[in-house]
């Protein structure tokens, strides 16, 4: 009996302490972690919008995009899209026209492809000049028709990019969760 | 260092120190001296036990089916060096030389004898050789071959302990490093100018659906791995090795048979979305890989019901890889792959010996 | 048994006992991240620091907590030093803990962690358990070092992200994915092995 209560005393003392410790560090750390995500989040979103726009959070159906206006008249929307890439989750933030015509810009947030290969879609070394080629195709890019993609070829319609050679799949995937994402968004700030 | 099954003389030898006296026995044993058991394992003339019990001891030795199989690509080599010039030459000629040296240098670090004389390092370098692009860098298939050598033979322990054909998992290695050098193909001389990079039948099919024809396939004026291209000298080979019995003729057969018969199932149900069947057989690198890669006697099973088994699972993979996968592709996988299952289908398809299956009784 | 000095008892962590290449514990973690050298040594540091904490508190409290609770307690105390790393982490240097992703909260069971509570910081005094910690946090870092360095020079053809190989250097894609991981590591054990086994001839 003696024992036993010496259990739940112990235990209890220590959860306690390491509880309290944590509060302590929460409320330490939480702002510089929330500072950096909303840093993080802010020059992706502006990276994919026009410049010098006035840029509105709007929360609806659950979900948040951002609404970029000019002179009290929309120029676009951003919001963070997402879905299976070749070997993880892909992350973009994209910028579409206030229309939904056209994509002003695509920035990847993250994700864990093949490197050297799948990787490309972000930072491509073998194309010393432009290492972004991948991502930056999607500038003013129609999306309507939904993208398609071409291999091996200079793509000849608007709403076509060329594939990364020996990366279809994720060069693929892009492609789908930008159509993907930008459909459902379209649903729901145009409802 | 695992248990070596005695070879006959030896066996002979102790069946006749357990019946004679203790005394003299003790003397024989200090006279001569066991050899090293590692060293029995390298020696390169005895052939290393790939069968079932009971065994019979012929006159094949680990070079003469080494050096064999070698001949029988001859014809293959000499056509990819038709074809693909002297880049191919090259190519062949530097994975052989990294794998010599690299066999030598184990053989002085594990001071295991030498085996480079027995031909297999020499054949894992021209296999490797001839699944790698003719514009493959020289540097790269050196290393390939470095690889294939000390993570794919030596460190299992040397021929014959080794788990995944070596030259497969070189090329392995090279895929996963340079996956883009690895798949950019050059177009072979005679089909036009000289360097022109191309893609293979089977990523031109699954890229924009042509279909190259059969007589190119068989002579292999395509773009392709240097030993890959022509399915006719790769016949030749081929079934001269199963005619002498240097290869088992239930792997390709099942092999090709499986992708032939996967590949028209699916071609019969649907002609648009699925390549023909023929198109699959003479296509890559299957020809190349089910006479002279499955076939290798350290990494296919002993049984004939296993090897049943290996040759229907590789096909099924590869079917699968090309048409499903993500690579146009899959031959090299589907054998590694099998490769791994071999240790359990050799004990699953053990054959029962004689008295081990006890009759139900009768109730 | 032999008492061991305080000096072999930090010692001991480096290269006899190291955790890696002799007990081959906490792998996960090291095959994982082990990708850039920066990411080895910014895990094997955390990894230590928990360590470090950890085997203080547990060796000073190890006559008050009950034998039956033990492992709850441990764990609970290790969990509060691996949440103070992963969020000081998270606050001060985010692209490193970014890159190591879920690895940092992982550190709560690794082998090591746990393995040296049990087996010496339970049992003896405050001074030697904090030499111990810090011997196999040590061993456990270097190794990472060692092994992540590899990884990052033969896969990205960089050293602490600075360029260190000749122009035309291409790169070994497979060092930067899971199979390079297992075959660094194997070639090191194997050559850990070698040497001790010189050593002892």
């Amino acid at each position: 009996m003696k024992s036993t209560a010496k259990i739940i005393i112990v235990l209890t003392l220590i959860t306690v302490i390491s509880g309290a410790v944590l509060a302590v560090l929460d409320a330490y750390t939480k702002p510089r972690i929330d500072a950096y995500k909303n840093k993080i989040r802010n020059e992706a979103v502006s990276q994919v919008l026009p410049e010098n726009v006035k840029i509105e959070t709007i929360n609806k159906a659950d979900q948040t995009f951002y609404k970029a206006s000019k002179n009290e008249e929309v120029v676009g929307y951003a919001f963070q899209v997402s879905g299976g890439g070749y070997q993880s989750e892909l992350v973009l933030m994209v910028g579409v026209t206030a229309d939904f015509s056209k994509i002003i810009a695509a920035k990847i947030l993250s994700q864990v492809e093949t490197p050297g290969l799948g990787t490309k879609i972000e930072n491509d070394p073998s194309n010393k000049e432009d290492p972004s080629w991948f991502v930056d195709q999607f500038k003013n890019l129609s999306v309507a028709p939904a993208i398609t993609y071409v291999k091996n070829v200079k793509p000849s319609k608007d709403n076509e990019i060329q594939a990364i050679t020996g990366a279809t799949i994720s060069s693929a995937a892009v492609v789908s969760v930008l159509n993907k994402g930008i459909e459902k968004f379209k649903a729901i700030i145009q409802e | 260092m695992t248990e070596q099954k005695p070879a006959p003389e030896e066996l002979k030898k102790e069946i006749k120190l357990e019946t004679t006296p203790e005394k003299e026995t003790i003397k024989e044993i200090d006279e001569k001296p066991k050899p090293d058991p590692r060293r029995r394992l390298f020696k390169s003339d005895r052939m290393t036990i790939v069968a079932p019990a009971p065994h019979n001891r012929g006159n094949k030795s680990v070079p003469r089916i080494m050096y064999t199989v070698i001949a029988a690509l001859l014809p293959a080599i000499i056509i990819s060096i038709m074809l693909f010039g002297t880049k191919a030459m090259i190519t062949i000629l530097v994975a052989v030389f990294a794998a010599m040296v690299a066999e030598y240098a184990c053989n002085k670090i594990m001071k295991t004898g030498l085996t480079i004389d027995d031909g297999s390092a020499i054949l894992t370098g021209i296999l490797l050789a001839m699944t790698l692009p003719p514009s493959f860098p020289i540097a790269r298939t050196a290393l390939g071959a470095v690889v294939a050598i000390v993570f794919g033979k030596m460190v299992f322990g040397g021929l014959g302990a080794n788990i995944f054909n070596p030259a497969l998992l070189g090329r392995a290695f090279l895929q996963a490093s340079f996956p883009v050098k690895i798949t950019t193909w050059t177009l072979p001389a005679f089909a036009g100018v000289d360097s022109v990079t191309g893609a293979t039948p089977l990523g031109q099919y699954f890229s924009d659906g042509t279909v190259t024809s059969l007589k190119s396939l068989l002579i292999g004026n395509v773009g392709g791995c240097i030993g890959e291209t022509s399915a006719i000298a790769l016949l030749i080979g081929g079934i001269f090795l199963i005619i002498i019995k240097h290869a088992d003729w239930r792997i390709p057969l099942s092999y090709i048979g499986t992708v032939f018969v996967f590949s028209g199932i699916l071609w019969l149900i649907n002609p648009e979305a699925f390549p023909n069947p023929l198109f699959m057989m003479f296509s890559g690198g299957l020809i190349l890989g089910a006479f002279f890669m499955a076939t290798d006697m350290v990494t296919s099973p002993v049984t004939p019901m296993g090897t049943w088994i290996y040759g229907i699972g590789m096909g099924v993979v590869l079917v699968v890889i090309r048409i499903w996968g993500g690579l146009p592709e899959g031959v090299m996988y589907s054998i590694l792959f099998m490769n791994g299952l071999v240790p359990l289908l050799n004990r699953w398809t053990r054959p029962k010996y004689f008295g081990e299956i006890q009759i139900e009784k009768k109730k | 048994m032999k008492e061991k000095t305080a000096i072999q008892e930090f010692v001991k962590g480096i290269w006899d006992e190291n955790p890696i290449l002799v007990q081959l514990l906490g792998l996960c973690p090291t095959l994982a991240v082990t990708t850039a050298a920066e990411n080895g040594l910014a895990m094997g540091m955390a990894a230590t620091f928990v360590l470090l904490c950890s085997s203080f508190l547990v060796s000073m409290f190890r006559k008050v907590i009950p034998g039956q609770v033990r492992i709850a307690a441990y764990i609970v105390i290790i969990a509060t030093f691996v949440t103070i790393a992963d969020r000081f982490l998270a606050a001060f240097v985010p692209d490193i803990s970014k890159s190591l992703g879920p690895f940092i909260p992982l550190i709560i069971v690794n082998c090591i962690i746990l393995g040296r509570q049990e087996a010496f910081a339970s049992k003896n005094g405050i001074g030697r358990s904090l030499l111990d910690a810090l011997g196999m946090g040590l061993g456990f870092t270097l190794v990472l070092l060692v092994l992540s360095s590899i990884r990052e020079i033969l896969g990205s053809g960089t050293w602490f992200g600075m360029n260190i190989m000749w122009e035309s250097f291409a790169e070994w894609g497979v060092m930067s994915q899971a199979p390079g991981a297992f075959i660094t590591l194997g070639c090191l054990i194997a050559g850990a092995n070698w040497i001790n086994a010189r050593r002892k001839a």
